[in-house]
């Protein structure tokens, strides 16, 4: 276990990205085509569809929802300063930050998977061409935050036990993983949302 | 070559040093553990060598059967799962890891300088999960149910009504499971080219296979994901009762397609761009010129991947989509022939210049050009759109594509096989029977192929297990199948003298062409840690700057940058290609083929319908990630 | 069987070499298939060329090869890269717009779906597996595989799928058009002369894909209106003893649940309209001659002449056959 001193300064005297930061952004890239082809699907399904959402269908919420993505995309912030709490060394510091977020997200998570199984049971995936793609882009997307938890979990049961230049390389990339969820959710919802009036 | 003074006493002790750091696990262990990207290079280049054995097979059956009118060789439904598998063992389980996991892995980090790839264990990965993928869906023939609805497998041909039991689920499958590795690969070839190359190495001295691998990468990076995605839609059509093509339920079946092409055709960049990057660096090698417009080069390779993500929908132009969109298809069809035309020019401006030395390799480069014109120029016809409603779907089209994939991605990888075989094995081939298996294939390639041209605009449609006569198809199916026969037998010349060559080829020394690139300025074949000294560069042509390997030389003598403490190399800042730290590098570990058996159990599961057991092999991998994550390499200082 | 069903294709298509024989897409009959035609042409010249340009750098290339040759590096670099702008993106750019032009602004216009206005005879066309069903609106004609039209008319096609992808296809008369499941697209044919064009399913539908062929008959307006005429009225009713039988037998076996008759009873849309089955010149989709013989072994081994399609066998005792052939022979 090396001293926060160390990875600090090597942090600073590094002049390019980290391999593992480029790593992450080729999966952000990947996720993210991946995501675009769904929202296209969407967009080609709906603009083929003269009533949308079909008819016995109901239209999305949008309240609840949207105050809920909002709060999780707030945890950008404390995800972003407890990265910068680690290239300052202070691990303690990024450990909460990182908690204090993972409790949030996962409060998301669980209100999501929650609504999402309520509604899968009101209104099944087997309806129709709507009900296929709605389910399956809010379904990836709540899968890629469940991927984001264990993502956190995994990286605060790292920091339990301090800091390497390993972990501060691995702080920085999921940072970016959170950041591109919560701004691919608020993509998502707006794609779902835009079914209204 | 010069002649080099013998290193001193601490240079040599520095290089056992390297030998003792870098050694692998001997015998099989070693194998299945290796993360070294010489290995996992040559895995992957036996296992498409099977590959190609088999979608050759399947080629080679289907000719028979369409040598005469109404044969039975054999039935319609295998005929029809034939040409499906045939299509698909060929790009993905060909040229791809061929051109990317055979010659890629190999070549990549020696050319930019650096000892292994920038994720070692994530490369070996990807060759374990290759390499299931390809034991996955060749699973579905042998229980005889393999795809059958073609490689681009339209709906609703491919929906569960029209075609019940596995073989669908099969391909959905096979496809993701091979996307994976192959997104894997992506992945690691941009993070290595952008961090790993030699200090001193800016993009701009970088080779141009180099550039050629970088567009390949990204092609497959943005592209398979809308396949995957295309797929997975099919697979929850058949599987759980969605209506993503069912058009009775407010789906489209053109939607497939749209998503299809839209993968597929910078696919076909994906499979000749590698090629072409063999293509600039052989012809170098055997002109002994420096590229011409070698900056017009290195953009082109990257142009013609970035346009082709425009143009997919040319594959749609007989579905009725609206005239404005076709019109708009053409176009960006028509801006995507200009980054090639370039290249064509390039390449042929360097021989031209003068000194060519055709040898094996310089021959297959120049029938690979021949080729590759020649499909171009059809592929260009093809922007008029009127005509190529007429000739869609027919094998004029498999002429065109087939004139372009053996011509402009095979002959390359033919010519690349003889040139670098003599670093990969120390040893030289034998020239002759090297330049008589270039003039079967390429006569055989083109009596193959040519013929289609005609028998397309006869009117013969593509996929179809046997014909009338009458209709004056018969004469030149019968020589496109002598074609394939001849193809065949130029294959088999080709391997057999690589393969007596291994065991009696004369030794042939680290430099035998002086190549222009780093793999030549160590032993044939390389060490474990490929350079005693990280090497310095300062262009594109790194083997040809002799002052340069001076100063390696004497580097080692004092001890720069030999890195021999531990599994060691730089990483530099993504353009300029300035030292940023010294990282330590995995080494060996069994978790890649852990975490690939694991992802092997979920894709089994899934083809059986046992979701839960899926599920299951969801945590295992979980569990495997967190294995290979455990233990954090060593502290490095900068 | 197996040797039985060879000789049966066999002797099939020499039968068949009577009929439109070829699906030349270079020998034109329509003004469409004409200037794709052309196109054809022009490019293939420019084609060659292109080649000859490609071909001649590399035997210049060969003959320069081994030594060390005239201009020095500077003066061959800069050459060359005045070569790659020239003919590597100046010269290419030129052709490709100007073929781009001509095709996609001009040519297309001909080749594109109709205006509804444009023509006066429309024929609804839907695939199936694997065969075509054509009906004329505003009459009451169905039948299946062979199509007539008038010649110098331009018609309408229609074009729509029961089931899986196609493409209705004659390459002498216009380029090939999609049968998308949930869309009708639809093309223009108007043939320049009396006579039979064949055409092919053309887009990959399945196990016998390759034997859906269309049988095209282009004819003066007069004979024309005749055959529509015919194809309109419902079924003749049998004539001879063994044609009734036949006709009992026709619902008996079942083959009603699949077939229509038009005027009896029969009214399956399974598989095609048999009310006029006698005036065509082919079974199966041109796979086989309509004779006799060859109806007698559609009706009982179909699966060994077009493995895979949706007929059974049929296992009838040989006068029971003659029967129902005797009665289908009727429907003229």
């Amino acid at each position: 276990m090396s001293g926060y001193v160390d990875v600090s300064r090597v942090l600073a005297a590094r002049r390019g990205p980290p391999a593992a930061l480029l790593g992450m952004a080729i999966l952000i890239a990947s996720e993210a085509s991946l995501f675009a082809a769904m929202i296209g699907t969407y967009l080609y399904l709906r603009f083929e569809t003269p009533v949308w959402p079909p008819r016995g269908v109901p239209e999305p919420e949008w309240l609840v929802p949207t105050i809920l993505v909002a709060v999780l995309a707030l945890t950008s912030i404390p995800v972003q300063l407890a990265w910068r709490s680690v290239r300052a060394g202070r691990v303690a510091r990024a450990r909460l930050l990182l908690l204090g977020a993972l409790v949030v997200q996962a409060g998301y998570f669980l209100w999501a998977v929650h609504d999402f199984a309520d509604q899968i049971r009101r209104t099944p995936i087997t309806e129709n061409a709507y009900t296929s793609i709605y389910y399956t882009l809010l379904g990836a997307d709540h899968a890629h935050v469940f991927v984001g938890l264990l993502f956190s979990v995994w990286l605060l049961l790292k920091l339990m036990r301090g800091l390497t230049l390993y972990r501060a390389n691995v702080t920085q990339a999921i940072t970016w993983y959170w950041h591109f969820v919560n701004l691919l959710t608020i993509v998502v919802l707006a794609t779902i949302l835009s079914a209204r009036g | 070559m010069a002649v080099v003074a013998p290193p001193s006493r601490e240079a040599a002790a520095r290089v056992i040093r390297l030998e003792q750091v870098w050694k692998s696990r001997p015998g099989l262990l070693g194998w299945l553990t290796t993360t070294d990207h010489k290995r996992i290079g040559l895995l992957y280049f036996w296992t498409t060598l099977v590959s190609f054995a088999a979608g050759g097979a399947e080629a080679l059956i289907m000719r028979t059967q369409l040598e005469r009118p109404n044969n039975d060789v054999v039935s319609p439904s295998t005929y029809d799962q034939l040409f499906s598998m045939h299509g698909i063992t060929m790009i993905f389980f060909f040229i791809i890891p061929m051109t990317t996991g055979a010659f890629g892995n190999y070549l990549l980090p020696l050319m930019i300088g650096a000892r292994d790839m920038a994720f070692p264990r994530m490369n070996a990965l990807s060759f374990w999960i290759f390499l299931a993928s390809g034991i996955f869906i060749y699973t579905s023939l042998f229980m005889g149910s393999a795809p059958d609805a073609g490689w681009f497998n339209y709906v609703p041909l491919a929906n569960a009504t029209y075609n019940p039991g596995p073989a669908i689920d099969f391909y959905c499958l096979g496809i993701v499971f091979n996307g994976i590795a192959s997104t894997l690969t992506a992945g690691q070839f941009i993070v290595t080219i952008l961090t790993c190359r030699a200090p001193g190495m800016s993009l701009n001295r970088m080779p141009l296979f180099c550039y050629a691998f970088l567009a390949a990468s990204f092609g497959l990076l943005f592209a398979l994901p809308v396949l995957s995605a295309d797929t997975i839609f099919l697979f929850l059509d058949r599987n759980v009762g969605t209506h993503f093509f069912d058009v009775a339920h407010g789906g489209s079946a053109l939607l497939w397609q749209h998503l299809f092409w839209f993968f597929g055709h910078p696919e076909v960049y994906i499979l000749i761009v590698p090629a072409f990057g063999i293509a600039t660096e052989i012809i170098p090698a055997f002109t002994q010129r420096r590229m011409t417009a070698f900056p017009l080069v290195a953009i082109a390779e990257l142009l013609v991947v970035f346009i082709g993500f425009g143009v997919w929908a040319h594959h749609m132009f007989a579905t009725g989509i609206p005239t404005v969109t076709m019109i708009f298809f053409a176009a960006a069809s028509a801006m995507v022939v200009i980054p090639s035309t370039i290249q064509v020019f390039a390449w042929c401006w360097t021989m031209v210049m003068g000194g060519g030395r055709f040898r094996t390799p310089l021959l297959f480069i120049a029938g690979f050009v021949f080729m590759f014109v020649t499909g171009g120029l059809t592929g260009i016809m093809f922007v008029a759109i009127p005509f190529d409603q007429q000739v869609t779907d027919t094998y004029f089209i498999v002429a065109h594509f087939h004139y372009i994939i053996f011509g402009a991605a095979v002959f390359p990888i033919f010519g690349g096989m003889y040139y670098w075989f003599p670093k990969v094995t120390g040893k030289l081939y034998f020239e002759r029977p090297g330049q008589i298996s270039f003039w079967v294939l390429f006569v055989g390639t083109n009596l193959l192929f040519f013929p289609m041209h005609v028998v397309g605009l006869l009117g013969m449609p593509r996929r179809v297990y046997t014909y009338s006569d009458g209709l004056g198809w018969a004469a030149y199916n019968l020589a496109e199948t002598i074609g394939g026969f001849i193809t065949a037998a130029g294959i088999v010349l080709l391997l057999g003298n690589l393969f007596v060559s291994y065991f009696r080829g004369a030794a042939a020394g680290p430099d035998p062409w002086h190549g222009p690139t780093l793999e030549w300025s160590t032993s044939s074949p390389p060490p474990e840690y490929n350079f005693a000294v990280v090497p310095k560069v300062s262009s594109a042509y790194a083997n040809w700057d002799h002052a340069d390997r001076e100063e390696d030389r004497r580097r080692l003598e004092s001890g720069v940058l030999v890195l021999d403490e531990g599994h060691l190399q730089p990483a530099v800042t993504p353009v300029d290609g300035d030292l940023s730290e010294v990282v330590e590098m995995p080494h060996g570990s069994p978790w890649p083929i852990v975490l690939a058996l694991a992802l092997s159990l979920v894709f089994a599961m899934l083809v059986l319908e046992k979701y839960g057991a899926a599920a299951i092999g969801g945590i295992l991998c979980i569990a495997a990630l967190a294995g290979w994550h455990w233990h954090e390499p060593e502290e490095a200082t900068g | 069987m197996r040797a039985g069903a060879y000789a049966v294709v066999v002797g099939a298509t020499l039968v068949l070499a009577g009929c439109g024989n070829t699906q030349n897409a270079l020998a034109p009959k329509s003004h469409q298939a004409q200037d794709i035609a052309s196109l054809f042409w022009w490019m293939m010249g420019g084609a060659w060329i292109g080649l000859a340009v490609v071909v001649g750098l590399l035997v210049i290339a060969w003959r320069r090869r081994g030594g060390a040759e005239g201009a020095d590096e500077k003066t061959a670099e800069r050459r060359g890269w005045f070569v790659v702008i020239g003919a590597g993106m100046a010269l290419p750019i030129a052709v490709i717009a100007a073929l781009f032009v001509i095709s996609d602004v001009f040519v297309i216009r001909t080749t594109q779906a109709p205006a509804a206005s444009a023509t006066r005879l429309t024929v609804l066309v839907t695939g199936h597996q694997w065969w075509w069903e054509f009906r004329y609106p505003g009459t009451r004609a169905v039948t299946a595989n062979e199509l007539h039209i008038p010649i110098r008319a331009p018609v309408r096609v229609e074009v729509r799928t029961a089931d899986v992808i196609h493409s209705f296809w004659v390459p002498q008369l216009n380029r090939k058009i999609d049968a998308i499941p949930g869309r009708t697209n639809s093309i223009e044919l108007d043939a320049d002369a009396v006579g039979s064009y064949r055409g092919q399913c053309a887009e990959f539908c399945g196990v016998q894909h390759a034997h859906m062929g269309i049988d095209l008959v282009a004819e003066s307006e007069a004979e024309f209106r005749q055959w529509l005429a015919r194809q309109a009225r419902t079924a003749s009713p049998p004539t001879t003893a063994a044609a009734s039988r036949g006709q009992e037998l026709f619902t008996s076996a079942g083959c009603q649940s699949c077939h229509a008759i038009r005027g009896t009873a029969a009214a399956g849309d399974v598989g095609p309209d048999l009310t006029h089955l006698a005036s065509r010149r082919t079974l199966g989709a041109l796979a086989i001659p309509n004779t006799r013989d060859y109806l007698r072994s559609w009706i009982t081994e179909s699966q060994e002449v077009k493995p895979g399609n949706q007929m059974p066998n049929l296992d009838l005792a040989p006068d029971r056959l003659d029967d129902l052939v005797a009665y289908l022979q009727g429907l003229r």
